[in-house]
Order: structure tokens, then C-alpha cells, then sequence
């Protein structure tokens, strides 16, 4: 009788067990995009690969990061391994000009989707800026391009400025900010990538810099304390750390040294929260 | 043998932390215990605590603030005509327990334009206790403690329903004072209900300059019952309510828009006992205070701005003495609480988010403690007091949010525990018949308050300076002395006391160059930090005296010293006053005249940027009359304040802002 109270008790235990694994198996698998601005989507002619460019704004002068989602034309199915290469193209009625960008790192999608980035250093107003996106569709080992057009508006708080350095009065550097996500009152990454106008069509990352800057509060007049300056972490990218005292409209006045001679010191970036 | 056991056993019993509490002693011997609960006009005892309490309450619509600052024993910091923040003797608000009715209450403002006694009104009172010698008992601080007694419903009157009203009129601020008191009493019931409203214009001061921003409207009403449950015990409730609107503070950047405080308190009372145990006293309470800061009534506000204030306490005690022979008690007394502080700033600026920030980041403060205070009447002439006392604080950053504005310090944002231990022993003798010495020892401790830990850019408009707090402030100590001696005559009574102390770890605002300015217009960014050390010391003395069988005098003096470690002034130490009350009776008139004299305060401290302010003298008079009318007693009084309108200020008066000029007054109550 024990026993079979004790059996009784196990197989009812086991059932809801598999009726519980049963249920998670039939949930939906959340959809990777979601809470992310759909930019452009196309076909990457010859891979069989639909590409979207996601982000969680529109494209805007400056650092965008974008996620990039493959999906097989035919079944749907995300392509979580792919190489894919950026080339970004501004055409203007008398030149052409690239931006700086940055592949996916990987050949394995984050979560199903592939981040990078495009650093647009100006709007699409005296001319279009495209996208081709180079698919090498790792699963199915076929490779093809698409090309967007990519609509590029100045934002209301410019996010990127250039300066010529007055070290050599030649390099001339594109500085793009990148916001913090989540930011808060209290202490916030401060980031920002620093890329050098090698050609028409180069601009690779520039480590040389040494930065400091001092935030302020252009309304109130104040700063805040135990900020820390940003220093190179790779791929063109400074990180620091930035105190905000309280929300509102933050000016973040940079100065960049090529070693100790003054490079730049007349650029901000404005923050508003 | 027996006795020395004792007091050796109870000093183990302290020291492993039992504790102990107030016995209903009087602050000092100067001033004794001051009954208030007669704003009536009914039942006046001609004796001389009656002198004393004319004295104290020497306007019958003076606020519980005015009284307050009648006291020798304590200062007052005015910031604008009401909510001025009570200080005793040299130390500031954070070394002092401000108490209502034992209940433990923070003011919500981070600017402290409301120290708990603006919520209480006279007429809620039935004694204020300020206890310099043994001020630790009901909590850990090294100042001494105030508290203010609530007045408990009348049960043994004869008339089962009685009460007063009084109004009244006061021409320098052209302001109201309007109260009124029902008492019903039952059998096993008496309830006891109260309402008193104030309505203050801007005052003018001496010489009729008008000071802007300064009037006020408050209202304040409260019910109490008591039920006698049995021969032995009573259970009482309280509930305590006041809401203040538009009060101005005129040496400050903002006025009060809206200020409401709800008090409550449920106590189990068992006054009279068969065994050695007696007093005893339970109580649960809670109050909430909301606060809100308002620059809507300002001219070329640079950026408007709100600032509210929110402060909850929830807490409980127990007293009780044990007679443990017929010369020696102990009373004892164990307490918790808990504290919930948050402030907050919002600014508008077109163009942007609104600018908001925590400037008391959302915090809680838990305190529970345990008191013990042995008395030995060792003969008749000689006395030993020992009092102890052990608290343990929990102080904690309640929010992520909290914690992360926090962080922008470089301070550690975990929670802070402390555990404060405080102890004094008292000898008072009569050196013969008429003359009485007392000689007090103590080491105190205190918490560091919640502006001090965790204030965030808080402007302080006596300096000038935004203050940060500090989460890695020690405790302040306090090693502390105490003597006097009270000479009594039939008709003549002398006192005098002398203090001294030393606080370590001394909590004081340092100018930090490197931090900007959060308050347009401010001079710098001062954080809280320990200083080695200040040193205090100060006296108090009066006389009473019955001249003629109809006159009395009444003068009291004061005077305290305070500097740092490197020997500079310490800020906002009052200079040298006194007030001296000459009181004829003839009959059912009372006459009074009064004068009030300061000397000029030359020290001052450079590094808070105080100004030196000039002496003064003022002079009023009082007069009243008590009439029958119908059998029921009606009292009118009627006076002159400052009658030659000098120009004047206080030394702890903030903004150079002269207080109020000749005011002609008028009370008339009546009781049934």
C-alpha cells in the first residue's frame, strides 16, 4: 500500500515534469529583432541569404550600430554563420567617398544576429549614401551582395565631429560618440570611437590619441566630479567613465593630444536624458 | 557593601548594554521643567513654576518655537518668521534629539526649514523636557535632547465637557492666532481635541521696513483619548496633524509651498503599581512627513524648480523603573526605530529632459536602543546618578538608484552599522541647607545624520556652499563636563552652570575646490568630513527673585564658546544674552516688563564666511487681566514687543535679515 502510494506520488511527479518540459518545448522562440528599427532588408543575390539591417534608431551622421539578420530566402531559418564585409558608399554629382565601419567581429551571430557598425560622417543631402553588404553564407557556402540605400539625417545633438590635428595640420580625424544604452544618474561608460582619414576610401581606427574632457551641465553651468578619461580599448574605440549628477542636457568638451601636443580641444558631444 | 555591589553590578549591566532612560528630570537646574498645557486661563497656580512658566511663555501666542528660545539652554536658528531650527547650547541640529512625546521624528526637508517642532503647537503640549545633563537617555546623541511632552486628556475635571478658545491679533506681521481646545470626559473615557490656526503677512521690521517672504499659514489639530482599562493601567492614542502653506523663509533661495505632518501613537500606560516596578510605558508610533520647497512666489528665479521631501518614521519604546530600595531606582528604557528619508530635485529648462536628481538619495535609518539610568539617594544631601546608554544604527541606501548617484562619490554605498555607547554619571550634593552642587561626567557618541552621509549638492544659504555627504563619516564622541550650583532662599533662588566638551571626529563642511557648483550663484562645494576635534564651553545662569509680595524678577544669562582643532571659531555660536522680567500683580492685573540684551558676536568663523553681528537691546511689556464673566474665567492679554522698533538680528539669524520691529499684541481667551 506504501509503496504504492509512494509510486503513485513518483509517476504523478513525472508527468507534470513532462508535461512541464513538453510545454517549453512548444513555446515560440523569441523573436531576435524584436524592440530593434528595421532599416533595410534585401536579397543577397547568388547565397540564397535575405538580408535585414536592424538598429535601434534611424541611420544618423555618426557611429550607428547596426544588426545584421541572415535568414535562408527559401525555409526562413536564421543563418547564424556568415561572414559578411561592409562597404559603405557616399556619391555625390562630382566624388564618391566611403565611412568608417566595422564588420561583424565574428563568423557566429550574437544571439542570431550579426553586430557592426557604420560611422556615416555626413547626411544624405548632397548626395546617397549606400550600403553593400558582402554575404558568405557559411552554412550553404555561397557568397553574394546586396546593396541599400541608406537614408542618413543629422541628428537634433550632433553624435559625431572631425577635426584636423594642429600637431600636423594634415591628419584629419572623424570622432563618433556612442551613447550610453541604459544611462542613468550616476556613473555611465563613456565611449566613442576615433577613426583617420587614410584616403577617399580608408579610415581606419586611430589609437594615437590621449583624451580627457570635462562634462557639463551648459544650462546650470556645473560639472560633476570622479569623471575618467577615456582611454583606447581596441578597434578604435576610447571608453571612460562620465558622472551625471542628474538627467538633463549633458556637454561632454573633449581636448585630444597627439602625445602632449594639443590635437583638437574645440569639439563636444552633447548628451541629453 | 550591598550599595557598592549594586552599583558595580549595574555598571556591568550597563556596559554589557542594558539600558536605561529619562526619569522626568528637569533640563538643568536653572530652569525647571516647564508645564505648558496653560495657555488656558483657567486653574493658574501662583507659584513660582507658575513665574517660570509666564517667563518661558511670555506671549500667550507665542509659537513652540518662541518658547523654546526662552530657554537659556537653547538657540535658535531663524532662517525666516517660523520654522526656526532649536540648538542646544553650542551644538548643531545633528548632535541634538529633537523628540515628540519620546517619538522619534525627522524633518523632510534637506534644507532643514523643518525641525520637528514646527509640526507641535503650544496647546499640544504639556511640558517641554531639555535635558543637557543626561541627554542621551532617549537616544544616542552628545548635545542633549528636547522633547516635547503631549498633552494628555483631561480626566479629572469636573465638568464632563470643558474647554477654551482664544484668539488673538499681532500688528507686525498682521497675523492671527486663532485655538481652541475640547475636553470630554467619561467615566473611563476622557478625549481631548484641539485645533489652533495661524496666519502670518510679511512682517515688518525694526524701523517698518517690510521683510519679503515672510509670512506663512499653518493649521493644526489633533484628538487624543485615553481609556482606563483597570485600576493599574490606562491605554492612551494620539493623533497629531498640522499642514503648513506657503511659508516663507526670506534668508533662503525658496519658500515652503506645501508642508503636511500626521502623527500617531498608540501607548500602554501603567502608572500605578503594587511591586517594585513602576511607570511602565509602551508605545508603537508612526509619522510622515511631506515637504515641499517652492520658488513660485519669487522674482528672477534663474531656473524654477521643485523640490519635495518625504520622511517616515515607525517606531516603539518601553519604559520603566524598578524601586529596587527606598533610595534606589532604575529606570530603564529600550527603543526601535526606523527612518525612511528621500528628497528629490527637478529643474525645467526648455530645449531638454527636466533635470532631476536625488538630494537625499532614497535612505533608511533603523535604530533600536537600550537605556539605563541608576539613581542612588545616597543620604539626604548626596545623590549619584549613572547613566547609560547603548544604540545600534543600520543605516541604507534603499534604491539602485540611490546607490548609483552615490557612486558618482567614490564612496561606498553599502550599509552602514554602528554601535554607540554613551554613559554619564552625575554627583549632586547640598554643600548646606540652601545651596546645592552638581557635578556631571559623560562620553557621548552620535550618528552621523542622513545629510551627512548622503546629501547630494544640498545648498546651505548661511554659507553659501553646496554640501555633499560622506559615507565614510566615524561617529562624533563627545567627552563632556558639566557643573553648577543652585542657591535657594525663600524668596530668592540662584543658579548657575558651567559646561565644557570635547568632540572627536567633530562632522563640519571642507571646501573642495575640485568639486563645481551645483546651485547657480553658489561659492563652492563644501563634503562633510571628521575634524579632529572641536572644543565647546558655555554657561547658563539665573535669578529668581521675589522682590515685594507682588513683584518678581526673573533674569536669565548665557553664554557660549566654541572653536576647532586649529583654534578658529566654529559657526553660528550665540553670543552672550539675557533676559531679564520684571512682574507686578495687582489683583487681577499682571503687569511685565522685559528687557533683552545680546552682546555683538566678533568670533566668527572665516571658513563658513560668517559675518560678525552687532549687539542689541529690546524692550517689551506684557500685561494681563483675568475676569469672571457668566462664572466662566476669561483672560485678555495684551502687550508690546520691542517697543523702541529697533533694527536687530540675532547672531544665528541667517541672511541678515532683521527680525520683527514693534508688534502690538492682543489675545483674548476665554474657558468654560
Amino acid at each position: 500500500m506504501k509503496r504504492n502510494l509512494i509510486l503513485s506520488a513518483f509517476a504523478v511527479a513525472f508527468s507534470i515534469f513532462l508535461l512541464t518540459s513538453c510545454s517549453k518545448d512548444t513555446t515560440t522562440i523569441p523573436d531576435p529583432t524584436i524592440g530593434y528599427l528595421k532599416l533595410a532588408s534585401g536579397y543577397a543575390a547568388g547565397s540564397a541569404t535575405k538580408v535585414e539591417i536592424f538598429a535601434t534608431d534611424s541611420a544618423f551622421t555618426g557611429y550607428n550600430k547596426f544588426y545584421i539578420a541572415l535568414t535562408d530566402s527559401i525555409t526562413g531559418a536564421f543563418i547564424e554563420n556568415a561572414q559578411i564585409t561592409l562597404t559603405p558608399t557616399m556619391t555625390m554629382p562630382m566624388m564618391s567617398h566611403s565611412a568608417p565601419k566595422e564588420n561583424p567581429s565574428s563568423t557566429n551571430a550574437v544571439d542570431k544576429l550579426f553586430p557592426c557598425s557604420v560611422s556615416f560622417i555626413m547626411a544624405s543631402m548632397s548626395g546617397t549614401w549606400t550600403l553593400a553588404v558582402n554575404v558568405q553564407n557559411l552554412v550553404n557556402n555561397k557568397t553574394g551582395t546586396v546593396t541599400f540605400t541608406i537614408n542618413v539625417k543629422d541628428p537634433s545633438l550632433a553624435k559625431m565631429f572631425s577635426f584636423v590635428s594642429l600637431a600636423d595640420n594634415t591628419t584629419k580625424f572623424f570622432v563618433g560618440f556612442i551613447p550610453p544604452t541604459k544611462p542613468i544618474v550616476g556613473i555611465n561608460d563613456f565611449e566613442f570611437v576615433v577613426y583617420k582619414k587614410q584616403t577617399m576610401m580608408m579610415f581606419p581606427a586611430d589609437s594615437s590619441l590621449n583624451v580627457s574632457f570635462i562634462p557639463t551641465m551648459p544650462t546650470m553651468g556645473h560639472s560633476s566630479p570622479n569623471n575618467v578619461n577615456p582611454v583606447y580599448i581596441g578597434n578604435g574605440h576610447y571608453k571612460g567613465k562620465v558622472n551625471f549628477t542628474m538627467t538633463g542636457l549633458w556637454r561632454m568638451s573633449m581636448t585630444f593630444n597627439a602625445g602632449t601636443t594639443l590635437s583638437d580641444s574645440t569639439h563636444y558631444f552633447d548628451f541629453n536624458f | 557593601m550591598n550599595k557598592l555591589l549594586l552599583i558595580s553590578t549595574c555598571i556591568i549591566l550597563t556596559i554589557t548594554s542594558f539600558a536605561q532612560k529619562i526619569k522626568i528630570i528637569s533640563a538643568n537646574d536653572s530652569v525647571p521643567f516647564i508645564q505648558l498645557n496653560e495657555v488656558t486661563v483657567k486653574g493658574l497656580i501662583k507659584n513660582q513654576d507658575q513665574q517660570i512658566k509666564d517667563f518661558i511663555i511670555a506671549n500667550k501666542a507665542a509659537t513652540t518655537e518662541d518658547i523654546l528660545a526662552r530657554f537659556p539652554e537653547i538657540n535658535m536658528i531663524r532662517r525666516g518668521s517660523y520654522g526656526t531650527e532649536p540648538l542646544i547650547r553650542t551644538y548643531n541640529t545633528g548632535q541634538v534629539n529633537v523628540l515628540i512625546d519620546g517619538m522619534r521624528i525627522h524633518g523632510a526637508c534637506t534644507d532643514k526649514m523643518d525641525p520637528a517642532t514646527i509640526y507641535v503647537e503650544p496647546q499640544n503640549l504639556q511640558n517641554i523636557q531639555v535635558n543637557t545633563k543626561h541627554g542621551t537617555q532617549s537616544g544616542s546623541c552628545i548635545g542633549g535632547t528636547i522633547d516635547l511632552k503631549l498633552v494628555e486628556p483631561d480626566s479629572e475635571t469636573t465638568n464632563q465637557l470643558s474647554g477654551y478658545i482664544s484668539s488673538g491679533y499681532q500688528t507686525a506681521a498682521k497675523s492671527f492666532y486663532e485655538t481652541g481646545m475640547l475636553n470630554y470626559t467619561k467615566k473611563r473615557w476622557s478625549i481631548r481635541t484641539n485645533i489652533s490656526y495661524r496666519k502670518a503677512s510679511d512682517y515688518k521690521s525694526g524701523g517698518g521696513i517690510t521683510i519679503p517672504y515672510s509670512s506663512y499659514e499653518k493649521i493644526n489639530y489633533g484628538i487624543s483619548a485615553k481609556y482606563l482599562l483597570n485600576n493599574q493601567y490606562s491605554i492612551k492614542a494620539d493623533i497629531l496633524m498640522d499642514d503648513g502653506w506657503n511659508i516663507g523663509y526670506p534668508a533662503l533661495p525658496m519658500d515652503v509651498g506645501y508642508a503636511a505632518a500626521r502623527i500617531a501613537a498608540i501607548s500602554l500606560i501603567k502608572e500605578k503599581s503594587n511591586t517594585k516596578w513602576f511607570g511602565t510605558e509602551y508605545k508603537i508610533y508612526a509619522n510622515s512627513i511631506y515637504h515641499l520647497m517652492d520658488d513660485t512666489h519669487r522674482k528672477n528665479v534663474a531656473m524654477h524648480m521643485d523640490m519635495p521631501g518625504h520622511s517616515k518614521t515607525f517606531g516603539g519604546y518601553m519604559n520603566t523603573n524598578l524601586q529596587l530600595s527606598s533610595k534606589q531606582n532604575i529606570h530603564f528604557r529600550a527603543d526601535i526605530s526606523s527612518t525612511d528619508l528621500m528628497a528629490s530635485m527637478t529643474m525645467y529648462q526648455n530645449n531638454q529632459s527636466p533635470m532631476f536628481m536625488l538630494t537625499w538619495p532614497d535612505n533608511r535609518s533603523i535604530q533600536s536602543g537600550l537605556s539605563a539610568t541608576y539613581k542612588n539617594y545616597i543620604d539626604s544631601i548626596t545623590t549619584i546618578t549613572l547613566s547609560t546608554r547603548i544604540d545600534q544604527f543600520i543605516n541604507s541606501l534603499k534604491t539602485q538608484a540611490a546607490k548609483d548617484q552615490l557612486s558618482i562619490l567614490q564612496e561606498p554605498t553599502e550599509t552602514i552599522s554602528k554601535t554607540l555607547k554613551n554613559i554619564s554619571v552625575e554627583l549632586s550634593h547640598y554643600i548646606n541647607p540652601h545651596l546645592k552642587g552638581f557635578v556631571v561626567a559623560s562620553y557621548a557618541e552620535r550618528m552621523p545624520t542622513a545629510s551627512e552621509l548622503y546629501g547630494f549638492y544640498l545648498f546651505n544659504a548661511f554659507d553659501n556652499f553646496d554640501y555633499i555627504g560622506n559615507t565614510l563619516l566615524k561617529k562624533e564622541n563627545a567627552l563632556k563636563a558639566d557643573l553648577g550650583v543652585v542657591y535657594t532662599k525663600p524668596k530668592l533662588q540662584l543658579s548657575f552652570s558651567v559646561f565644557a566638551s570635547k568632540v572627536n571626529n567633530y562632522i563640519l563642511g571642507i571646501y573642495d575646490p575640485t568639486y563645481s557648483t551645483m546651485t547657480i550663484g553658489a561659492q563652492g562645494v563644501k563634503l562633510y568630513r571628521n575634524i579632529p576635534y572641536a572644543q565647546m564651553t558655555g554657561l547658563e545662569a539665573g535669578i529668581i527673585s521675589k522682590l515685594t509680595n507682588n513683584v518678581q524678577l526673573i533674569s536669565t544669562f548665557k553664554y557660549n564658546y566654541g572653536r576647532d582643532h586649529y583654534n578658529n571659531p566654529l559657526p553660528l555660536i550665540a553670543p552672550f544674552k539675557n533676559i531679564t522680567s520684571l512682574k507686578k500683580q495687582i489683583k487681577n492685573w499682571s503687569f511685565q516688563f522685559e528687557t533683552e540684551t545680546a552682546a555683538a558676536q566678533n568670533r566668527v568663523s572665516v571658513d563658513a564666511k560668517e559675518n560678525t553681528t552687532n549687539g542689541f537691546f529690546i524692550a517689551n511689556t506684557r500685561s494681563s487681566y483675568s475676569g469672571i464673566l457668566y462664572k466662566k474665567a476669561y483672560r485678555i492679554d495684551v502687550g508690546v514687543e520691542n517697543i523702541f522698533d529697533k533694527a536687530y538680528k540675532e547672531h544665528l539669524d541667517w541672511g541678515n535679515i532683521n527680525r520683527p520691529g514693534r508688534n502690538i499684541y492682543i489675545q483674548i481667551s476665554f474657558a468654560f
